[in-house]
């Protein structure tokens, strides 16, 4: 029997700093405690929970779920991000693959995939030396409908389960969520953003709350957090995960500079 | 809420998978245009390519941004991001 030892949630953008910096070094220093953290813990996999921006899956093939199976991955390197190489978890991403299938999840499968930012920027924060073995969950939401709050929620019990009843004892997975918090893309609201909810979301989620978000229908989290903000689903899939747990926010900003809201928390483990 | 028609969407997918086509593109939009059936509601569109145009046609938010790369347009999404201020910072160990 394993254990999901911590869960977390990130940005996965970092802009340019001018005119931004304490609120850009505030950001960086927590994830530089939540590296720590994640270190700490010695996990022996790490299962990221994000979305591609359609370098890697787009609308000739829309699947709401997949994971990442490969041996490594190369990073697509936009935003200026190193292409350094780093370790899957082939056997593990399978087994959730196969499990999930069991429990009414049909999950896709991607062999070839190179992560763009949004599994690799919180990647080359959090895991700087690409010593832990990454399993990559895209949580497709750039796809319409979308995969609802619920069923990520659902699909974060599901792989709590698996660690819990079928992985090797001593197993330790910490689950990363990154993306969001509430950003309108290439839309009229562009540049809006909504704090107090992304607050309320990061709240329920230290709080022992995180349930309280899977009752969100995409749309009202579309109309709260914009389209950028659908990310959110990832951050209740990682709290599916963990549920009840408590724990952290570690920061939070809204930079309109930037066109978003950046949190970042970390829940205990169970 | 407007959604282009998939030939629009198409194009544009396949110009940011294939950097010679995007070239041919950028020297000679209508014949990209008419190799893609795109008719001439959606080429008034293209060609003003702004942010409002293409939200108009409804083109997908990450596609407009793929297109905004392909004319070598200004991107209001946010473009190209400088990460070298984290990266040193990374490196220092901040």
């Amino acid at each position: 029997m394993g254990k999901i030892v911590g869960g977390f949630g990130v940005p996965h953008v970092l802009f340019d700093p001018d005119g931004v910096k304490d609120q850009a070094d505030r950001i960086f220093d927590g994830l530089m405690r939540i590296r720590a953290s994640i270190r700490k813990l010695d996990p022996s996999v790490l299962v990221l929970a994000s979305n591609d921006h359609f370098n890697n899956f787009n609308l000739s093939l829309q699947a709401p779920f997949i994971v990442g199976v490969a041996d490594d991955y190369v990073p697509l390197g936009d935003m200026g991000i190193p292409k350094k190489r780093f370790k899957g978890q082939r056997e593990f991403a399978e087994n959730f693959v196969r499990f999930a299938a069991s429990k009414g999840f049909d999950l896709a499968q991607a062999e070839e995939i190179s992560p763009d930012h949004g599994v690799a920027l919180p990647l080359l924060l959090l895991n700087t030396e690409a010593s832990i073995p990454v399993v990559p969950l895209y949580v497709n939401v750039g796809i319409d409908p979308p995969p609802s709050p619920t069923r990520s929620w659902a699909l974060g019990h599901v792989l709590k389960e698996m660690v819990e009843t079928a992985r090797p004892a001593g197993e330790r997975v910490v689950v990363i969520a990154a993306g969001g918090l509430s950003h309108w893309l290439c839309v009229p609201e562009e540049g809006r953003v909504n704090a107090e909810f992304d607050l309320d979301v990061i709240d329920k989620l230290v709080s022992g709350r995180g349930q309280d978000l899977s009752a969100l229908t995409s749309d009202e989290l579309r109309r709260q957090a914009g389209n950028g903000g659908l990310e959110i689903t990832s951050w209740i899939f990682m709290a599916g995960c963990l549920p009840s747990a408590s724990g952290e926010k570690i920061f939070y900003e809204p930079i309109p500079k930037w066109i978003t809201g950046l949190g970042a928390v970390a829940l205990q483990g169970q | 809420m407007t959604k282009a028609p998939y030939c629009v969407h198409r194009m544009i997918q396949d110009l940011t998978a294939n950097p010679d086509a995007a070239k041919r593109f950028n020297d000679d939009v209508e014949a990209t245009f008419a190799a893609y059936g795109i008719a001439e509601p959606e080429r008034k569109l293209l060609r003003d390519g702004s942010p409002k145009a293409l939200q108009t046609l409804g083109v997908h938010p990450n596609l407009q941004m793929k297109y905004f790369k392909i004319r070598k347009a200004p991107n209001p999404g946010g473009g190209a991001a400088p990460l070298a201020y984290y990266l040193d910072k990374l490196k220092r160990g901040d």
